[in-house]
């Protein structure tokens, strides 16, 4: 592995300032930006200038503040039914966290479970996890949630479920690796031994030792569940309305690209501002946590 | 070899009937299936005649035994809105999503070979951290947002390229460029520590010795022998790039399956939703054999074993 | 080479040149881009106003309402009712020397046909057919409709019959009628691509070259996305789109060498309101009115559609029974409010509200959605349930199941000229056998003045009997609320000429061709 050496800085600028925001250093900016998500996913009520559904035929297409037209009563402009953006795109990171957390811990725990199952005991149990994980990355994830979505009551809860069953693979895979080589580790084997039983060897010995990874893969996850859920949503199949999603918000949008630019800007904004920031984030975790570069 | 291809061939096999398993299960979850795979003014004869045809008296085992040998048959059910096969209406789609998700992979390609190239060569340097810079961009905007932003800018805007239609290079590039650019990221990253394994080992500095030109041993020595992992990072991101053209799919009104299979789900024609996920699937399987396959045949270590 | 071998090769380039110049003017293809798609092309099988789309393309009717708005024979020579006898009968004469695309002659024999295929219980309009007794065939050019009972709704549908070609039909069965429809019609099929393209040429033995298009070909493209078939008008894929967004028109009116007309679509939305659960807060009929007065749809009109809606409190202005007296119900949050306590429901309701999505209306999707926040700052909460096009064909059909059970955006054509008598026989009189199968209203008075209104013939009566019945339907908010007839908005390149006429919601593209020069004769 040759890359741990830094390589020495360029001396122009351009580069210096590239180099800050891609760099290993703390990502201060990625950072904040996944609080200021979390802020408003967590406050948004008190935080939004308006109740996000509340439609005002007469208040309808504003520009942003900055632009010619625009007001200080709707900073980010207002859609086709005079509702405020900003207030939106705040309950819309209430939706995409609280999708994100379900989906994560439950992915999270069904994948760590399994995957520890698989690589502590091997054998059968582990054919049939691997199997299972194989047959599950057979289906790619968009199809899968468009057959979903045709049986299930589109909604939070259906989107939950397909975004577990994409992601319990991920986890599953990993943890799975992580435990094969943890278990011929002579403390495990000492324990097994002193006789504790396998739920404390579970949860005592190799729970620890794979928070590290499972924090990683749930800061990438973040994103990429945000994303995924964005294009359900663009699709019509999951966050239906009344609710506020950013994809449903740039669908809406959609139809008005030539007369209001802001409708699908801003929420595509919001999108890839918090999936970068958790990319990010997750990269440095990675490369703090793992700097061998497993299988990550 | 031999071994190794029948094992494939076996683990795609137990991946195509998981995935039909996974569908059978989703028919059962909705509760009622003959309602699924039935028009919504069907009589109560259709309904006794999907039931027994489906076997739903019958314990579940068989009941999917049922659903396999159909699917072997060739019968994935019937489109109640366009009264005919839903395979044949997704099968037809077939070649635009190829088409799109090869074009897709060509704009990857184009973008990654050099940026990993590059970066790993003037690692470090500006173009390294650009390269950078641009993938995760690439990895943070959803491709149907990077579609509208084309749509808007480009096609509308500046009216350089089409933004609806299927026929010339012209039509293909936009959706392109927007499902493309996710697959970059991870390709750049690949390529660039393949290649700087390769531009530090013995070889490399064999050539460099007998002063042959830098250029010539990075783009053909060192290129070529960093492709190998590329390979299978291709095949997978082609068969992601198929089931992921379903969005842009909808975001420039191309004719392909995740069209077709987005409006079956809104006209609750679930026949035709089935048919798309199962050939997603098997695409999807299929694709991934053959990267193995080919990979087995680049790499000697995986032939040997 | 010879002299006579360069003579004859200069020769047939010259042929070539001349042939490619004279297909390069005169092959005049047009492609137009539509929003929504038809699925049917089987005019007898019909379930959708949206099939008349690719329908009226190839299939005709005994009359047919001009550009100008009159109902003219059209495959009928002659026509009249004679009441003399005891049953009423309606005697045609057809049109000599009409021909189907594939040379048959149209006979009274494939009228008898259309007789026996549209009334089949399994055809979705049978409804229409519940009077009729027989139809006889007197001969090849004439045959009489004997009724039960008079029926008033027939004349308005322009006789209801399609000109099909029963040797065809029976040849080729309906699998073969759908992938090859075959009619008297200006255009003839070519290909058929569903999702994709349409592709049609005109048809040259066409009965009358007065109403012949002067476009050879005609490919429809179908492009349900706004912006993407907008932005395929831009460019230059296409020359003729329907359905411009109302956003846009203001736009397009600017740009040059580009042609815009808006024109009131012959159709009427409405919300449906399921009152068959008598439990249902629906049944109340302050409920109804609560709702009515809820949500304000000149606002609506104004800033969601930008005008493009023709508001109703019944009927719009000049269909029959259309009353300038009656106004719609103001907008009035409070007095909703008030209607619903007074129904006894102080904290509101909670319903299901179903959101049509279809290309065909512009924005209804968002109309729809304001509707519904209109309704819950009232206390009428709703639970959205987006319904596209396809599914709510199906599933406004009261037998379908799931049944609809709550508020349903909808709509209803009522033609051009308008007569509601058809569609409210269809959605208001409560579903008998073989009446509207969608109809989600119960009212047995009601009942009693559509089927009065659907038997009588005498114009004057006729009107008085529709101002009464929309009157009674007002104040009872029965067969839903009726909101407004929205504009459509068709825009094309001025290389073009084009006349919309009313068939098929304005798109029977039957006088569309390559602009001809201004000395040109027409």
């Amino acid at each position: 592995m040759s890359e741990i050496a830094p390589a020495p800085l360029p001396g122009f600028g351009v580069g210096r300032a590239m180099r800050r925001v891609v760099g290993r250093g703390f990502p201060w900016i990625a950072a904040s930006i996944l609080l200021l998500v979390l802020v408003c996913a967590l406050g948004s009520p008190l935080i939004a200038p308006h109740a996000p559904d509340a439609i005002s035929l007469r208040d309808a297409m504003q520009p942003p503040v900055w632009q010619e037209g625009g007001t200080t009563r709707f900073l980010l402009g207002t859609d086709n039914l005079g509702r405020d953006i900003l207030s939106r795109i705040i309950a819309g990171a209430r939706i995409s966290v609280t999708i994100a957390a379900y989906a994560i811990v439950l992915s999270g725990f069904i994948g760590a479970l399994l995957g520890m199952a698989a690589g502590y005991f091997g054998g059968i149990v582990d054919a049939v996890i691997s199997r299972l994980i194989d047959i599950q990355m057979s289906v790619p994830a968009l199809p899968l949630a468009m057959l979903f979505a045709a049986v299930l009551p589109p909604g939070e809860a259906m989107v939950v479920i397909v975004i577990v069953l994409t992601y319990w693979t991920w986890y599953a895979r990993i943890v799975r690796g992580e435990v094969l080589s943890l278990r011929e580790r002579d403390y495990i084997a000492l324990a097994k031994v002193a006789g504790v039983s396998t739920p404390m060897i579970f949860l005592r010995h190799l729970t620890p030792n794979i928070l590290n990874i499972m924090l990683v893969l749930a800061t990438l996850q973040f994103g990429s569940v945000i994303v995924f859920e964005a294009g359900l949503s663009f699709l019509g199949l999951g966050i239906q309305p009344p609710q506020v999603s950013w994809g449903g918000m740039l669908a809406d949008g959609r139809n008005f690209i030539e007369v209001a630019w802001w409708l699908i800007t801003v929420p595509g904004i919001a999108i890839m501002a918090a999936c970068l920031a958790s990319n990010l984030l997750g990269d440095w975790l990675r490369d703090t946590f793992d700097p061998m570069r497993r299988q990550l | 070899m031999r071994r190794y291809i029948l094992h494939r061939l076996w683990q795609g096999a137990v991946a195509v009937v998981g995935a039909l398993l996974i569908v059978f299960v989703a028919q059962r979850l909705s509760g009622d299936p003959v309602a699924l795979l039935l028009p919504m003014d069907a009589t109560e004869a259709d309904f006794e005649a999907m039931r027994s045809a489906l076997g739903l008296d019958r314990p579940l085992p068989v009941q999917f035994v049922v659903f396999l040998r159909d699917a072997l048959l060739g019968d994935f059910g019937h489109s109640y809105l366009w009264n005919m096969p839903a395979m044949d209406l997704v099968l037809e789609r077939l070649p635009a999503t190829l088409e799109l998700a090869l074009a897709g992979l060509v704009f990857a390609l184009a973008l990654a070979v050099p940026l990993g190239v590059l970066s790993a060569v003037h690692r470090g340097g500006w173009i390294d951290n650009a390269a950078k810079l641009f993938a995760m961009l690439g990895q943070a905007m959803p491709g149907f947002w990077v579609g509208l932003l084309l749509i808007v800018f480009v096609a509308v805007q500046l009216q350089w390229l089409p933004a609806y239609g299927r026929g010339t290079v012209g039509h293909l590039v936009l959706p392109a460029i927007a499902l493309g650019w996710y697959p970059v990221a991870a390709m750049t990253r690949t390529l660039r520590s393949a290649m700087l394994d390769i531009m530090q080992s013995d070889y490399v500095r064999m050539e460099r010795a007998i002063g042959l030109p830098e250029r010539a041993i990075v783009w053909r020595f060192a290129l070529r022998n960093a492709a190998v992992p590329l390979v299978t990072l291709i095949g997978v991101y082609f068969a992601n790039m198929l089931g992921g053209a379903f969005v842009i799919e909808v975001v420039f009104a191309w004719p392909g399956v995740g069209r077709a299979v987005v409006e079956a789900v809104f006209a609750r024609d679930f026949p035709v939703v089935q048919a798309g996920v199962i050939l997603a699937a098997v695409i999807f399987v299929v694709v991934n054999l053959i990267v193995d396959l080919t990979y087995g045949l680049i790499d000697p270590r995986i032939r040997h074993e | 080479m010879s002299t006579a071998q360069r003579d004859l090769v200069g020769g047939i380039l010259v042929a070539l040149a001349a042939f490619a110049s004279v297909r390069s003017t005169e092959a005049a293809e047009v492609v137009v881009a539509f929003g929504a798609e038809p699925v049917q092309v089987d005019p007898t099988r019909s379930s959708a106003g949206v099939d008349q789309y690719f329908t009226n393309l190839f299939y005709e009717q005994l009359l047919t309402v001009t550009p100008d708005l009159e109902r003219v024979n059209w495959l009928a020579e002659s026509w009249n009712v004679d009441q003399s006898g005891p049953d009423t009968v309606l005697r045609v004469t057809l049109r000599p020397d009409v021909r189907f695309h594939n040379g048959d002659v149209l006979t009274s024999d494939d009228f008898r046909y259309a007789y026996e295929r549209q009334s089949d219980p399994i055809s979705r309009n049978a409804g229409r057919f519940r009077y009729i007794r027989d139809l006889i065939v007197l001969d090849d050019r004439r045959f009489n409709i004997v009724f039960d009972t008079p029926d008033g709704a027939f004349i308005p549908l322009n006789l209801a019959l399609f000109a099909i070609p029963r040797r065809y039909f029976e040849e080729v069965g309906d699998a073969g009628v759908q992938t090859h429809p075959i009619g008297t019609g200006p255009w003839k099929f070519v290909s058929r691509t569903p999702r994709e393209e349409l592709v049609v040429e005109r048809f040259e033995d066409y009965w009358n070259p007065a109403a012949q298009p002067a476009a050879e070909r005609l490919v429809i493209k179908i492009i349900p996305e706004d912006t993407t078939r907008v932005a395929a008008f831009r460019t230059g894929a296409v020359d003729w789109i329907d359905a411009v967004p109302p956003a846009l028109i203001a736009d397009f009116e600017t740009l040059p060498g580009v042609r815009v007309v808006s024109l009131p679509a012959p159709n009427n939305l409405f919300l449906n309101i399921n009152v068959t659960d008598a439990n249902s807060p629906l049944a109340d009929v302050r409920v109804r009115r609560a709702i009515a007065h809820a949500v304000d749809f000149d606002a609506i009109i104004e800033f969601i559609l930008y005008g493009q809606g023709i508001r109703t409190a019944q009927l719009a202005p000049g269909t029959l029974g259309y009353d300038p007296d009656l106004a719609p119900y103001p907008y009035d949050p409070e007095r909703a409010r008030a209607l619903l306590a007074e129904a006894g429901f102080e904290r509101g309701i909670n319903v299901n509200c179903y959101n049509l999505t279809t290309p065909r209306e512009p924005y209804i999707k968002e109309m729809g959605e304001a509707v519904f926040a209109y309704l819950g700052t009232a206390g009428i909460r709703c639970r959205i349930v987006q319904l596209e096009y396809g599914a709510w064909i199906n599933l406004a059909r009261v037998n379908a199941r799931p049944v609809m059970d709550g508020i349903l955006s909808t709509m209803w054509g009522q033609g051009l000229p308008g007569d509601p008598t058809d569609a409210w026989s269809g959605h208001l009189h409560s579903s008998g056998d073989g009446w509207g199968p969608y109809s989600y209203h119960v009212d047995p008075e009601i009942d009693r003045l559509v089927e009065e209104l659907r038997t009588t013939l005498d114009p004057d009566t006729r009107e008085r009997l529709a101002r009464e019945l929309a009157r009674v339907k007002h104040e009872r908010v029965a067969g839903g609320l009726p909101t407004y007839r929205p504009m459509i908005t068709f825009a094309w390149r001025d290389t073009l000429e084009y006349r919309p006429w009313p068939g098929a919601f304005w798109r029977s593209m039957r006088d569309i061709g390559p602009a001809r020069s201004a000395e040109g004769i027409r």
